[in-house]
């Protein structure tokens, strides 16, 4: 009876253990060209970079290293600070050796989600599918010597032993340009532009209070990364300050609240904005796209892209930015793409994009 | 010159009768002692915790309210009684040999503990054995050394000694064993909350169904009816003690619900999908006692006065094994429905907020009388091969959940906090809140010694911030473990930093940099050789209270500062002034010619 007993203990063990791995088992196998996509990136997310090779084409052309380099990150790099999050896929098309998997990628990254959407060939390749990963070209700058001649300001303030009444530096003059609310996707979006109009250089933040009709205060937020925090002289950015679940009808006003005070700051590196359009990405999205072009000589690991947006009448209608993956390398330029609203699309007239940066050497961070 | 004589070695035998608790408490200590006191549990992952708790304690005994996390909380959110035992001596001793004298009290309590719970089954020698088998549980090991899970190693033996006197009370009627179990169960509950919800259910139900069989055992005349009773009676009084004792924890509960999303941990994954994850919730914890399963199986099912305490571990090992099995999920689930179908609330399913490791260590612990049995018979067998194979097994178990955190690090290199408090703690930066980025549970290091308060904290429950409660991610200073949701929430936070008071960032791993400077905060000094940096945002409005928690009450902070402490001295009185009856054992001849347990027969 014990023995009876016992083992059927053991066998019920056994086999909650076996139905709890089967049924949590998460194992997609190449024999559906979307089981080759999900199994090349699920061994990505266990960053098992030799695995996820196994499920690339060698029509691709791509060898193992420059393949995890194009996942992995290189240069210090948005992507070199993130992790795979999640992988959607759906079959575009698909023929006896040959298909097109839309893949919408999700990354973790350390300034917040990253999506990513590609359209993978998939080819059957000895009765397995396999991807054909594009290869990222890998630039090499050719050696040469960029001379740079750019403004830097450094302060020197009042020391804690200098004489009583000695003046301290001055904070700069800056301006709120123009500030305008609109309400979307239930939130409430205050946006505009803010300027520094000093000759020295300007730390800025910019926030709202909204008050409602009793003159009491019903939300505070701040502009957060949507705002260049550095001005330089004449410098102008935009902003924008997100007030989730508020309605318009409910705000009586608005309580702009800003700071503005002098730091240290240098016009380098210089990035040039080319190419930009406004188009569809491969998903139908309006948004607005053009390349970056890195005129200094040191690497720029994070570019952060603000567009601005205005109307015929020259106000403000919309603000967005996006960060970039790849990092900016010297004299090479790199595409970026700004996600537009399509129901605003059509009443752009004009646009502006600024480039913010975090670059692992500067001396600003 | 002659060669030393040597003396004709001496026939040495191995006990056949039980090994003196004294003599199994000198062994707890001489394996544990020098551990603690190498000071590995302070590195443990809850250790600054606890200490953390027990710091505000020391200077605030009577007021809960800390204002140094998450803006604010109550620690009447967490059961107070090892933490204000570690705030009294660390007046004398300091904070960190206050932990490690209170860990070690835990651990000398454990042999007494699974002493008397496994008296109910088993005999004196192989409870003996069992008590020294607790010593050498490599999950014990774990729970201290790397989890640093002080309040379940304090509950555990409280509660087994009080089901081993509620065992007397429903088969004997013994009053001064009922007043014994009501007060080791509050002090229990005192300790920690998770095992009162949990274990003291699993440890009991058990008892009870054996109680009821051995009704008659032993000369007792008890019915059946008679033992249900008792076992009702011990419920509502330990029910209604609970209730009292713990009454600011209850409140603050009832106040506010924990509304956290859940938040992943490896406990609740599938063991088999990594190999690490079975090496950390299997191999380590369990040790030896993996070998000693088809015995636990077999003997534990084969006589039937065991078959309860097998079920018992059976259960709390299936809960052990956290996600591997869809059993937890489901009657957790099941459970979650019975108490929104009865109180009407929307509980979630308590698995997903649940950790599973400690259930591991309930289910070594009731195996133990079991796996004694097994010593006995070895050691009656195979005399000091056996007992050396057995020790030496303990030991490797014991080594292995040390040396596990060298193997499969928990910490970042170690680095120095004191220039981070000393920033803190001058020039009035106190005024503003503070960040850590990057430093694990040293952010409660930090916590403890400095004057400001942070937007963070370690202990999930006791969130209330929006920000924190409405991602799964646990402590903001771990962000990145936590993915998108991770910074979904760090990013929240720092959207309110104006709100918040929140000027200083103190980071540690570089990873956070981008996210902190595009927010617009600075690098303005570097500590500890470039291990940390301090990031300052300009403009931020010194720091006030917030919306979120409500102080507790003065009398609520009373009735905290007294009643979780008293009840642990109220046990302790009752143990020591009425020590148990010595029970008077029949003389065992030597050597043994048979296997079986002696009958013991109680003095009159």
């Amino acid at each position: 009876m014990g023995r009876l007993l016992a083992i059927i203990f053991g066998a019920l063990t056994v086999g909650l253990i076996a139905v709890g791995t089967v049924h949590g088992s998460k194992t997609t196998h190449a024999s559906t060209p979307d089981g080759a996509v999900q199994a090349m990136f699920d061994n990505v997310k266990g960053h098992d970079w030799h695995g996820a090779y196994a499920f690339v084409a060698p029509s691709s052309n791509v060898d193992e290293g420059g393949f995890t380099r194009d996942l992995a990150g290189r240069n210090g790099s948005l992507r070199t600070y993130s992790q795979l999050d999640s992988v959607n896929t759906r079959v575009l098309h698909e023929s006896e050796n040959e298909a097109t998997v839309r893949t919408e990628i999700k990354y973790a990254t350390a300034v917040g989600a990253s999506f990513e959407t590609r359209d993978l060939k998939v080819v059957k390749d000895d009765g397995t599918w396999k991807v054909v990963w594009p290869a990222e070209k890998e630039v090499n700058v050719p050696p040469q010597v960029i001379p740079v001649n750019y403004l830097r300001w450094d302060i020197i303030w009042r020391g804690a032993g200098d004489d009583w009444g000695a003046q301290n530096v001055e904070n700069p003059n800056c301006r709120i340009l123009s500030m305008h609310a609109v309400e979307r996707d239930g939130a409430l979006i205050i946006m505009g532009e803010v300027v520094n109009e000093d000759t020295v250089p300007a730390f800025i933040s910019v926030g709202a209070v909204l008050t409602d009709s009793s003159g009491k205060d019903i939300a505070e937020e701040s502009s957060f990364d949507k705002l260049s925090h550095v001005l330089l002289p004449k410098e102008v950015s935009p902003y924008r300050i997100d007030f989730p679940g508020i309605k318009k009808a409910d705000v009586k006003s608005v309580r702009m609240t800003h700071n503005w005070m002098l730091v240290p700051a240098s016009a380098d590196p210089v990035i040039a904005v080319l190419h930009q359009r406004i188009e569809k990405d491969l998903t139908g999205r309006t948004v607005l796209k053009g390349e970056l072009l890195n005129e200094s000589g040191q690497i720029v690991n994070i570019p952060h892209v603000l567009a601005t947006f205005y109307d015929n009448g020259g106000q403000v209608i919309w603000v967005s930015d996006a960060y970039s993956d790849h990092a900016l390398l010297p004299q090479t330029p790199q595409p970026f793409s700004v996600a537009l609203r399509d129901d605003l699309a059509a009443n752009v007239h004009t646009y502006r994009v600024t480039v913010n940066h975090y670059s692992l050497n500067s001396r600003e961070n | 010159m002659s060669s030393p004589s040597i003396a004709p070695s001496r026939q040495v035998t191995l006990p056949s009768r039980a090994i003196p608790l004294s003599w199994v408490l000198l062994l707890a200590l001489l394996v544990h002692g020098p551990l603690l006191l190498m000071q590995i549990t302070n590195d443990s992952y809850d250790a600054d915790f606890h200490k953390f708790f027990a710091a505000h304690y020391a200077t605030h005994w009577f007021n809960p309210w800390n204002e140094k996390w998450f803006t604010g909380f109550s620690q009447t959110t967490y059961p107070p009684m090892e933490q204000q035992w570690m705030a009294l001596f660390s007046h004398v001793m300091g904070l960190n040999l206050a932990y490690i004298f209170v860990q070690l009290i835990a651990i000398l309590l454990l042999p007494l503990g699974v002493y008397k719970y496994a008296r109910i089954w088993v005999g004196e020698r192989a409870a003996s054995y069992a008590a020294i088998g607790s010593v050498l549980l490599g999950s014990l090991a774990s729970l201290v050394y790397v989890d640093g899970q002080l309040s379940t190693t304090w509950a555990a033996p409280l509660y087994l000694m009080a089901l081993g006197y509620f065992y007397e009370w429903a088969r004997e009627n013994k009053m001064l064993a009922l007043c014994k179990a009501l007060a080791l169960t509050m002090a229990a509950a005192s300790a920690h909350h998770v095992t009162l919800l949990f274990a003291s259910v699993i440890f009991t139900i058990p008892v009870v169904v054996t109680a009821i069989m051995d009704r008659k055992r032993e000369g007792n005349d008890a019915t059946v009816a008679g033992v249900v009773i008792r076992s009702a009676i011990f419920a509502a009084l330990s029910l209604v003690g609970i209730i009292v004792v713990l009454l600011p924890y209850w409140l603050a509960l009832k106040a506010n619900p924990i509304k956290q999303m859940p938040i992943p941990h490896g406990s609740r994954e599938n063991f088999f999908s990594q190999g690490w994850l079975a090496v950390n919730y299997i191999i380590v914890p369990w040790g030896a006692m993996l070998l000693a399963l088809p015995f636990i199986f077999l003997k534990g099912l084969k006589e039937s006065r065991l078959r309860p305490l097998f079920i018992g571990f059976w259960v709390t090992m299936i809960f052990g094994l956290g996600g591997t099995t869809p059993l937890p999920r489901i009657l957790l689930g099941m459970l979650a429905g019975v108490v929104n179908a009865i109180t009407g609330a929307n509980v979630h399913n308590p698995f997903d907020i649940l950790t599973f490791e400690r259930f591991s260590f309930w289910a070594n612990l009731m195996a133990l009388p079991i796996v004694a049995l097994g010593a006995v018979v070895l050691i009656d067998r195979y005399g000091r091969k056996a007992a050396f194979v057995l020790g030496a097994l303990g030991a490797f178990s014991v080594a292995m959940a040390v040396s596990w955190p060298v193997y499969h690090p928990i910490h970042d290199a170690p680095f120095s906090t004191a220039e981070v408090v000393s920033f803190l703690n001058r020039d009035g930066h106190d005024k503003y809140r503070y960040l850590t980025l990057g430093f694990g549970s040293k952010m409660s290091e930090v916590g403890i010694y400095a004057n400001a308060s942070s937007v963070d904290g370690e202990y999930n429950s006791a969130r209330l911030l929006p920000e924190m409660t409405q991602y799964g991610s646990a402590q903001l200073t771990n962000s990145k473990y936590y993915g998108t949701n991770g910074i979904e929430s760090l990013r929240a936070v720092l959207k309110h930093a104006e709100q918040y008071g929140l000027k200083y960032i103190f980071v540690r791993d570089p990873y956070y940099e981008p996210l902190i400077a595009f927010a617009g905060w600075r690098k303005t000094e570097v500590y500890d050789r470039g291990n940390v940096s301090l990031w300052v945002k300009d403009g931020i409005p010194p720091a006030h209270k917030t919306p979120y928690g409500t102080p507790p009450t003065r009398m609520e902070g009373i009735l905290w500062g007294t009643l979780p402490i008293g009840s642990s001295i109220l046990a302790l009185v009752l143990v020591l002034a009425f020590p148990d009856k010595r029970r008077k054992l029949e003389t065992i001849e030597f050597p043994l010619t048979s296997s079986e347990e002696p009958v013991y027969r109680e003095a009159l």
